[in-house]
């Protein structure tokens, strides 16, 4: 299989001046031992060029014309030292273009410091979010460690790669070229902009980033200007990946993740407190001075989906939530393994629902989730349904299908490809012309473990059990992305 | 992480001009910035110890509108070490973010980059016994 092929090419590459030891020997049989997911965590050496897909499925529907752009970590493996964490690998932006029925796919990497740096000296040695890193780290602000790796933005002719600790990092639409980190005002160069920005339907943007118990709000006009940018206290100092909005309010979620001491990796400063509970913050988007606290009972999330309200001021999202942090310790450091079990169980889908009268529930849908996303044009308006990834089970990671929730009768329009697939985060493109909540496609990319490749699907909102109605098929594989965004 | 950072960084705002010694070696130093405005703010260390503690042996303020090269003469051989940075605004302040990180570029002899500090001594020093020049891009 191809992983396997990979890694036992690289792991000879890396022994080739070494003598043969036993413990090499049990090492080279180690690697051939890898999971049949590997493939998801394995390392790109270097761009790749645009290159035409070959449509394996159905029909491209008339309408869905535009780009899929996706970021998410590309390399973690070098001879003098690796990234060990699934969040620590060099940002790499996929585009996949989708024009008169034809699709094509091309990916390059960001040109951090962090990457220029470690290509140098052939070694991983910048501490990340889970990588310890090495004496010979080169840190002289928050961006030289910035992977940009996690999330994208579009911003005119640019994408922006997002991470979460630095600047976002402006990269050419056109051909992916990086061009610079982004400061949007000279006095706030190098504060953190977070991976997952919230926008308001006349396109302002809204996001946050997090220094201990402080935060920073961003809002950004619709070109990408800033607005204003205010810095908030928080009541803990949470490890948050995400937050979410209605139309009026921001919605901080604080798991009982919490600052305890300085150290490196950076998620090591943080202790699982569950006997704290989950602290939510509902911040007036008109005055960030005005806060209201709820209290949840505990979990732990990297996701949120898109919050709303209703007439009378209650508040609902939906969360991937999960028990504790094992897959952020432990099961992350597995997947760059790529062997042996992921701990841990999978998140599930949740929607939480904060009352005028200052009570806070949640209630579990009972359904394996992650990425939830929904209807861009609803986005911090009232909605019904959530489109997730599916399948994952405990003690294999990763998702191998796509469903769609609906709140509002509690059922589940699911498709499973088989453990054959693994299924990447699905985007929401509005069908032309059309406004219900599902009329919309479903785009993501998926890796055919099988015949060893990357491929598109493009699924009907409405009817996801049916499968995809087109998928394309590329001729290499990339490793998993985590998240992406449509241009039409 | 970066609040040792900021500290050092602080550090080179007190930069105050030490008579040097009498001797030989010129240090050339030649900027790179990426902004022409304000001053470059250079100090000069002949020793691990005045360089932790920011005790600089000779100190300069360079115009930014033209070639930025700072000239220290009449040095006696031995181990040097620089740090500087560019006040952009002139405001003769290093000016950080909200968090504490400064915005302005600040640099190092032998162009050093710290790992989640500043430069160390071990990095950044160099060895003068004649005329030494050296290009030190701060932006």
């Amino acid at each position: 299989m191809l992983a396997s092929r990979r890694s036992f090419l690289m792991g000879a590459a890396a022994l080739s001046a070494a003598v043969v030891t036993p413990e090499t020997v049990r090492a080279m049989a180690a690697m051939q031992a890898s999971a049949d997911w590997a493939l998801a965590t394995a390392d790109l050496e270097g761009d790749v060029a645009r290159r035409v897909m070959q449509r394996v499925h159905g029909r491209a529907p008339a309408g869905l014309e535009g780009a899929l752009f996706r970021n998410g970590p590309g390399k973690f493996r070098r001879p003098g030292g690796s990234a060990t964490h699934w969040f620590d690998g060099d940002g790499l932006m996929r585009a996949f273009r989708v024009r008169d029925g034809q699709a094509t796919l091309e990916a390059r990497f960001a040109d951090t410091p962090k990457r220029r740096w470690e290509s140098e000296i052939d070694a991983v040695v910048t501490p990340g979010f889970g990588t310890p890193g090495g004496e010979r780290a080169r840190i002289g602000s928050p961006n030289d460690a910035n992977a940009a790796n996690t999330a994208v933005m579009a911003a005119g002719d640019e994408v922006w790669a997002l991470w979460e600790g630095g600047s976002p990092m402006a990269m050419d639409a056109g051909d992916l070229s990086t061009k610079r980190f982004v400061t949007l005002r000279d006095d706030l160069k190098g504060m953190p902009f977070q991976a997952h920005p919230r926008y308001d339907p006349d396109g302002t943007v809204w996001n946050i980033g997090l220094w201990g118990d402080q935060m920073i709000v961003w809002r950004l006009n619709a070109d990408r200007s800033l607005h204003t940018a205010e810095v908030v206290p928080l009541p803990r100092a949470s490890y948050m990946h995400d937050f979410t909005a209605t139309a009026r309010h921001l919605v901080i979620v604080m798991q009982p993740w919490v600052f305890d001491h300085h150290t490196m990796p950076y998620a090591a400063q943080f202790a699982w407190k569950p006997e704290l509970g989950t602290q939510v913050m509902v911040i007036d988007k008109a005055d960030l001075s005005r806060t209201r606290i709820f209290e949840l009972p505990t979990f732990s999330y990297f996701h949120l989906g898109d919050a709303w309200e209703d007439g009378s001021g209650t508040i609902r999202f939906d969360v991937a939530a999960g028990k504790d942090v094992q897959f952020a310790m432990e099961g992350a450091r597995v997947m760059v393994e790529g062997r042996g079990t992921v701990p841990g169980e999978p998140a599930q889908l949740s929607l939480i629902t904060l009352h005028t009268d200052g009570r806070a529930e949640m209630t579990s849908s009972g359904i394996t989730a992650e990425f939830p996303r929904s209807d861009p044009r609803r986005a911090g308006l009232a909605r019904r349904y959530t489109a997730h990834v599916a399948g994952e089970r405990g003690g294999r990671p990763l998702p191998t299908g796509l469903a769609v929730h609906d709140w509002e009768t509690g059922r589940s329009d699911a498709f499973d490809f088989g453990d054959g697939v693994i299924m990447e985060e699905a985007v929401w493109v509005p069908k032309p012309g059309r406004s219900g909540e599902r009329d919309a496609w479903l785009v993501a990319p998926a890796i055919n473990l099988r015949a060893g490749v990357t491929e598109l699907h493009a699924f009907d909102a409405a009817r996801v059990a049916d499968g995809p109605v087109a998928s394309w098929r590329a001729d290499i594989a990339l490793p998993a992305g985590f998240h992406g965004l449509w241009v039409g | 992480m970066i609040r040792i950072a900021t500290l050092a960084a602080a550090a080179l705002m007190a930069l105050t001009a030490v008579p040097a010694r009498a001797d030989d070696a010129t240090i050339t130093l030649t900027f790179e910035t990426g902004a022409t405005t304000g001053k470059v703010m250079v100090a000069l260390f002949n020793s691990e110890g005045s360089y932790q503690s920011s005790q600089p042996v000779a100190a300069q303020q360079i115009d930014a509108s033209g070639s930025v090269v700072a000239v220290f003469d009449h040095l006696p051989p031995g181990d040097y070490a620089v740090k500087a940075f560019h006040d952009v605004n002139g405001d003769g302040q290093m000016n950080t973010n909200p968090f504490g990180i400064p915005v302005e570029p600040y640099a190092f002899s032998n162009n050093a980059v710290g790992n989640m500090g500043p430069a160390s001594w071990a990095r950044a020093h160099f060895t003068v016994s004649g005329d030494t020049a050296q290009t030190i891009s701060i932006r």
